[in-house]
């Protein structure tokens, strides 16, 4: 049987479906009688989920997509002869 | 006849992939094209900074131009970009000697390795007459709060973070681009992600988003 402490340790680890099969059932066990790791479970998938949502995509600016297009389409003379 | 009897007679093109497949590659700047905001998105967080980043991405398009041949499915472009990225920022890194590591990379940190944000709020208690005590802390903060506290994290830590967490990418994906071993990407992502929970904990004490009684004081 884990304690909390082995059960916080992994849970990352089980919320990225990384853990092999005998930590997952031991994990899973200990959750069945602690009703405090799952809250945290709970609570770090939801960390996972806000994180996500608040690091937004970040578009090029346009300016700078001009200039990487030039290089694109200039190729080899543009990264030669940098300015 | 003659037509059907040719094709039948070549049979081997097929299993020469890359011969075969050479002339319907894309060309370089419509696969780029396609991976461009999200690689300047992963160039703006590996560098912290705006012009590092531009220069970064110029960097990794000129380094991608050079090996394209060497793309063997342009399908995974985008990981193999990512990859030249992180490569570009390692050499530029080192050579304006920032990132220096003080830290040990792959050797466990106890502090870092048993915080627990969830913990902490529970019993720092930062909204008393909330009932949605845990959820309340995550509203505190903005998009900018977040990228702030991510700049924070160990650059080691933060790539594997950053990868899968805004990039969705699967962990063995994320260890390929690092070139690392799965077991040292999980480790690494693990650390981070306590270095997360104790930077979202930090920034809300420091910037004033939850009061304590011991934040008061010090
Ligand atoms: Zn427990």
């Amino acid at each position: 049987m884990i304690d909390c402490r082995e059960a916080v340790r992994r849970m990352w680890a089980y919320l990225d479906h990384e853990l092999a099969d005998k930590p997952i059932s031991e994990f899973e066990a200990h959750l069945e009688t602690c009703q405090r790791c799952c809250g945290e479970l709970d609570f770090n998938r939801h960390l996972r989920e806000v994180v996500a949502a608040k690091s937004p995509a970040l578009p090029v600016p346009p300016e700078v997509r001009s200039r990487l297009e030039i290089l694109l389409a200039g190729g080899q003379n543009q990264l030669e002869n940098p300015t | 006849m003659t037509i059907v009897l040719e094709t039948r007679a070549t049979p081997s093109a097929r299993l020469i992939p890359t011969a075969a497949a050479a002339p319907e590659r894309p060309p370089f700047a419509d696969v780029v094209r396609e991976h461009l905001d999200g690689l300047y998105g992963f160039c703006v967080r590996l560098a912290n900074h705006a012009t590092d980043a531009e220069d970064l991405v110029q960097e990794t398009l000129i380094r991608a131009m050079r090996a394209y041949d060497g793309l063997r499915d342009p399908a995974r472009a985008k990981g193999w970009l990512f990859a030249i990225a992180t490569n570009v920022w390692r050499d530029q890194s080192r050579a304006r000697r920032r990132e220096v590591t003080t830290v040990p990379i792959d050797t466990p940190d106890g502090d870092d390795d048993t915080f627990s944000l969830f913990q902490t709020i529970a019993m720092e208690d930062p909204f008393p007459y909330s009932d949605e005590l845990h959820l309340d802390f995550l509203r505190l903060f903005r998009d900018e709060d977040v990228s702030a506290v991510f700049a924070l994290i160990t650059p080691a830590f933060r790539l594997p973070l950053i990868l899968t967490v805004v990039h969705g990418f699967s962990c063995k994906e994320a260890a390929a681009i690092l070139e690392i071993p799965l077991g040292t990407l999980l480790s690494r992502l693990h650390r981070g992600r306590k270095q997360l929970e104790r930077g979202l904990w930090d920034y809300a004490v420091a910037n004033g988003l939850v009061t304590t009684a011991e934040g008061v004081q010090s």
